[in-house]
């Protein structure tokens, strides 16, 4: 055992020494009159040093920031200080980066596999290759398909994007003649975007005035740690505990839910009888915002429990089918029955709703992910979203808001037409990898049959050749088989397609299948892009730049890797994507057509954001002069967003706010007609139980569970961690130092959250290693036992569990062990359909808890 | 008389981590290991109350820079090491420094290994550097995960031409931007950013605007003003250390 230097000062001190120390030649008395004669003349403060501007997108808040760049070293981060939406600041995650892009893993070289064996556990044996063996070998598989006549086997698979993915996801797939583009966006929150949709007409993220809010009604998220606007939000939420009332609603205490007034922890898949319950309240007690919703004519109030109300009776002003969603679902959902139902007081629910009554229409009802992304979670995302309808709280001050535009430039489709030949122009129209659209799969998109990805099918696809195979895959900066749940079916796919390639930064599970290894750069640091954001009122278009040289010798994947592909394609006699590349995206300046991959990249940057720097038009909002100032800034600020901008003319099929929806009941009766069944049998085939009417409104759906409750007692609640930058910072050890932010974890492990009641009661302590197994799979984490967490649930971040990533991510990289188990290996394969999302929450994985 | 200190407004706080990521960045602390954190600014978190009445609270902490500060008592070397500025600072001076770690024993706020963290109240404002180990050994690594395809720690550094590789570059007299070996370490208010007129990076980086620094002895700072309304609270009072760290307000509205 090593002695401490203190110990050997204690044993001094006792012996009656005194200076002389162990293992030293000098004496503290020596060694401070040395330190005392060095005259310091040091300048005290920071080297030189450079803000630059860029983007984070470790969330999807999309933060405009700042990195302080020193001898050509990314060193520290902050807002940028143009940002009306973060005010300078940024969230951990933003901090955190700094170990992503100086992360030791990062591939240097492209390389490829030497084993043809796929799987978990198949050392790939990936040997470096030069830069032209890996894009010749890439474009000889695509030739191939084209001189095969069957461009649509070539797929394109994306994960996070700027806008500057139309070159890589249109343009490429497109020109070659392949419909399969598949993003990643309904692993995330469509579900959210089809409970605004199918009331308010607003496929998107909604943004929340809460400066103006006088109740914030919290649900299914913990917004001050993860959804759209975080670091906006941890800036108000404190002064909202003061001005305001804040009501959490989420089966775990989130910090929300522990700084709230008010903490409602309902069963999980329950959400849509908590909101009709709160509906019940509202309008039983007359408490609805006249001026938005209407009043009945007489002005008394018909809406008595168990009582139906004659529709000719009441007269609405901006809303559409109040008296029909009484009838059909509110009227029997009175709040004590919602508390049967939920778990929560009726007493709570109430209380809740005349709070929520006495603010309006100044309340913003934030409706996040674990509301929506449910097996059965389209009507609940609707339910909670009509709350803020009957409030009048819809587009209007201190409530939700949709978004002020950001006038950017779109891709050029007659461009895009034109160097599509016949091949491509056909076999781009074939059906999708991911069945969108089919009977089963309706993916509703802005009300279209088919309209939207559903990324976590695609595997179905994939798996059973349906409706082809895919022999060519390529996919960005996407780990499906970490990211989707279902994982054991993503390996099973990837390990069968016969030639995958992969753009990123870290050999991640998908790179572990792939044939070809890209290294790319990492986003915010390293490359040009641009996104579209808003918080706090204002919409923003904010620039990703290499504000450092990349470390390694890596290319930009929305940009560089179409060029250099399409320069090879081109090489073997296909040069429609070239062509089209460097036409749609010439110097806007002075018309140059780009020379290289670099200039591609800064041209198509360009291009897009010039309407916002050029002069030319008023843009509504910041004024920039020219694209130097534009780099310079890095972002551009609209004007506040005008509250009621559409009152009067939401994009609904009534122009009004839909309680019963008239735009959800076309979509499915056109769905259900091309389908040539009725929409009652579109129900049972998207596994919702609704029949009828009950299709159209806003209601409660029984909670899917896979797993019997004998056999799985405990109902698994999957949350995503403040420091999770997407699935990507587990190979950070900060994030495993600061865990414990996360209320209820503890770093440095895998934390399952258990509540006592249930720990006695199977005989775990704090601290144990336990198995959590599910009807998927098993996986090893340790339970903390905490008062947080709902008894008969338990509760786990997402993000540890990788088999690959990196050192720190992994337990033993070269034997694909783990650390924890990911949640998306736990959680059962799953869609919500109507979306097409992938159901992550509201109770379908239903798990047993064992100590090992 | 100058007294710097801080008040917390744990009303804003919303425990995100956003100033110990910072205070790392700024400062180029090391990893944890050997027991120490090496985390300047950390959290502990205390729940109560059975569900669904739970309550939970996460306290922001740091050097409390003490007004009775046991650790420039326990300092035994001369001039010491551990000592109190004019401005009321508890300054480390990294030269004077023997790597005793007599002041980490009298420090309250301060362990000698810390096995935990602050889910069950771990945590040390005091952190050692042993001696004979390099300040970053996780940089020192040479090897690749896949060989001759993806990088090492060591080769990353020698890249980015600094250890660590997004070391921030400052100088001090009295302390280092990255440790020696054998010398303890701990928050020093960022001395060289109030120098030159900047505020310390966790209260700079604090997104909610929970952290604000000032001088307690000018009662017309905006942290006297808030001490003065609030009341406000210090860790272990008992021990009389005198703390010029200041909790206002409670975490929930509950």
């Amino acid at each position: 055992m090593k002695i401490k230097r203190r110990d050997f000062l204690k044993l001094s001190a006792i012996a009656g020494a005194t200076a002389a120390v162990g293992g030293c030649a000098r004496s503290a008395v020596e060694l401070n009159a040395l330190s005392a004669t060095k005259k310091s003349n040091v300048v005290i403060g920071e080297a030189p040093g450079e803000w630059k501007a860029t983007t984070c997108q470790g969330c999807t808040t999309w933060c405009p920031t700042e990195v302080f760049v020193q001898d050509g070293r990314a060193v520290k981060v902050k807002g940028n200080r143009y940002s009306k939406q973060n005010d300078g600041k940024v969230c951990p995650r933003g901090h955190l980066s700094l170990q992503q892009v100086y992360d030791p893993d990062r591939l240097k070289v492209p390389m490829k596999r030497t084993n043809p064996n796929k799987g978990k556990g198949q050392d790939p044996g990936f040997v470096p290759i030069s830069w032209d063996e890996a894009l010749s070998t890439i474009a000889d598989k695509m030739m191939a398909l084209r001189h095969d006549k069957e461009p649509e086997k070539f797929c394109l698979m994306r994960g996070r994007y700027t806008y500057m993915r139309d070159l890589i996801y249109d343009v490429v797939p497109k020109t070659f003649g392949s419909p399969n583009n598949i993003s990643h966006s309904s692993t995330c929150a469509e579900g959210e975007k089809f409970g605004s949709f199918f009331t308010e007409g607003y496929w998107d993220y909604r943004d929340y005035d809460l400066d103006n809010s006088r109740y914030i009604l919290i649900w299914g998220c913990d917004p001050v740690a993860s959804n759209r606007m975080v670091p906006a939000t941890i800036k108000r939420l404190g002064e909202a505990l003061d001005r305001a009332t804040v009501a959490v609603v989420d089966p775990r205490l989130t910090t929300s839910g522990a700084k709230g007034h008010e903490w409602l922890p309902l069963i999980p898949g329950t959400d849509g009888a908590v909101a009709l319950g709160i509906a019940h309240t509202i309008l039983t007690e007359g408490l609805w915002n006249r001026e938005f919703v209407g009043d009945f004519k007489d002005g008394v109030n018909r809406f008595v429990p168990g009582r139906k109300v004659t529709e000719e009776e009441f007269e609405e002003v901006h809303t559409y089918g109040v008296v029909k969603w009484w009838n059909i679902a509110v009227a029997d959902m009175s709040a004590s029955k919602a508390a049967s139902v939920s778990g929560v007081p009726a007493e709570q629910i109430v209380r809740v709703a005349r709070g929520l009554a006495a603010a309006a229409p100044h309340v913003a009802v934030w409706m996040g992910p674990g509301a929506a992304m449910q097996a059965r979670g389209g009507y609940s995302a609707m339910a909670v979203h009509a709350l803020a309808g009957l409030l009048g709280a819809v587009d209007n001050e201190g409530g939700s808001l949709q978004s002020a535009k950001i006038p950017v430039n779109k891709l050029n489709g007659d461009i895009l037409k034109k160097y599509q030949d016949e091949l491509a122009k056909k076999h781009s129209h074939m059906e999708k990898i991911d069945q969108r659209g089919r009977l089963e799969l309706p993916a509703l998109k802005s009300g279209k049959s088919g309209g939207g990805v559903a990324t976590n099918n695609a595997v179905t696809g994939m798996l059973n050749n349906d409706p082809y195979e895919i022999k060519v895959l390529i996919g960005y900066m996407n780990n499906f088989p970490f990211s989707c749940n279902g994982t054991d079916k993503w390996e099973k796919a990837l390990g069968k397609v016969p030639f995958t390639v992969h753009l990123t930064t870290n050999a991640s599970e998908f790179t572990m299948f792939a044939d070809i290894v890209i290294p790319c750069a990492v986003t915010k640091y390293e490359k040009w892009g641009f996104v579209k954001t808003k918080a706090n009122r204002y919409a923003a278009c904010t620039l990703v730049q290499p504000v450092i040289e990349p470390v390694w010798d890596v290319i930009q994947d929305e940009t560089e890797f179409p060029y250099l592909l399409a320069e090879k394609l081109k090489d073997r006699g296909f040069a429609n994507m070239y062509d089209c590349l460097v036409e749609m995206f010439c110097d806007p300046e002075t018309g140059a057509k780009a020379k290289n991959s670099k200039e591609l990249s800064l041209y198509a940057l360009k291009y897009y954001t010039k309407p916002l720097w050029d002069g030319k038009k008023d843009t509504h909002g910041d004024k920039i002069n020219g694209w130097a100032e534009m780099v310079a800034r890095g972002m551009w600020n609209s004007a506040p967003y005008e509250y009621k901008s559409h009152w009067g003319k939401f994009k609904t099929e009534t122009a009004k706010f839909e309680f019963y929806s008239e735009t959800l009941k076309k979509a499915l009766h056109k769905h259900a007609k091309r389908h040539h069944v009725s929409v009652d049998e579109v129900m049972t085939a998207v596994n919702y139980t609704a029949r009828g009417e009950l299709a159209f409104v806003p209601h409660h759906e029984p909670p899917m569970r896979h797993g019997a409750e004998s056999e799985f007692p405990f109902v698994f609640i999957d949350y995503k961690s403040r420091l999770n930058r997407e699935g990507r910072s587990q190979n950070c050890p900060w994030y495993y130092e600061f865990k414990h932010v996360d209320p209820g974890d503890v770093g440095g492990q895998d934390t399952l959250r258990i509540n006592p009641v249930d720990a006695n009661k199977i005989g775990i302590k704090d601290g144990d290693r336990v198995w959590v197994t599910s009807v998927a799979a098993s996986g090893e984490c340790i339970a903390r036992v905490w008062e947080g967490v709902r008894p008969g649930t338990v509760s786990k971040a997402y993000g540890q569990g990788h088999w690959a990533y990196g050192r720190t991510a992994t337990a033993d990289f070269g034997r694909s062990a783990t650390r924890g188990v990911n949640n998306n290996t736990i959680i059962p394969w799953e869609l919500e359909r109507l979306s097409g999302s992938n159901a992550r929450n509201g109770g379908h994985a239903a798990v047993r808890i064992e100590k090992i | 008389m100058t007294q710097y200190g801080m008040i917390i407004d744990l009303r804003k706080c919303v425990g995100c981590g956003a100033c110990a990521l910072a205070c790392k960045t700024e400062n180029n602390t090391a990893l944890r290991r050997n027991g120490q954190t090496h985390n300047w600014a950390d959290f502990i978190h205390e729940t109560t109350g059975t569900f669904p009445d739970t309550k939970f609270r996460t306290l922001p902490v740091l050097c409390n820079h003490c007004s009775n500060a046991p650790c420039v008592a326990a300092c035994p070397v001369e001039p010491k090491a551990m000592y109190k500025t004019a401005d009321g600072i508890t300054m480390h001076n990294d030269d004077r420094c023997i790597g005793c770690r007599a002041c980490q024993d009298a420090c309250p706020y301060s362990m000698d290994d810390v096995s935990t963290d602050g889910a069950s109240r771990e945590y040390s404002v005091i952190s050692y550097n042993d001696e004979g180990e390099p300040a970053h050994p996780f940089f020192s690594d040479k090897t690749e995960l896949i060989k001759r395809c993806s990088g090492s720690p060591a080769e990353l550094c020698s890249l980015a031409g600094a250890v660590p590789p997004h070391r921030t570059d400052y100088q001090h007299p009295d302390y280092k931007n990255v440790r020696r070996d054998n010398i303890v370490e701990k928050c020093i208010l960022c001395d060289h950013r109030l120098k030159v007129g900047e505020l310390p990076a966790c209260v700079e980086a604090c997104p909610s605007g929970a952290r604000i620094f000032g001088d307690l002895d000018d009662g017309k700072s905006e942290a006297a003003m808030l001490l003065q309304k609030h009341g406000g609270f210090v860790l272990k009072k008992e021990k009389g250390t005198k703390p010029n760290v200041h909790y206002i307000r409670n975490y929930s509205a509950r």
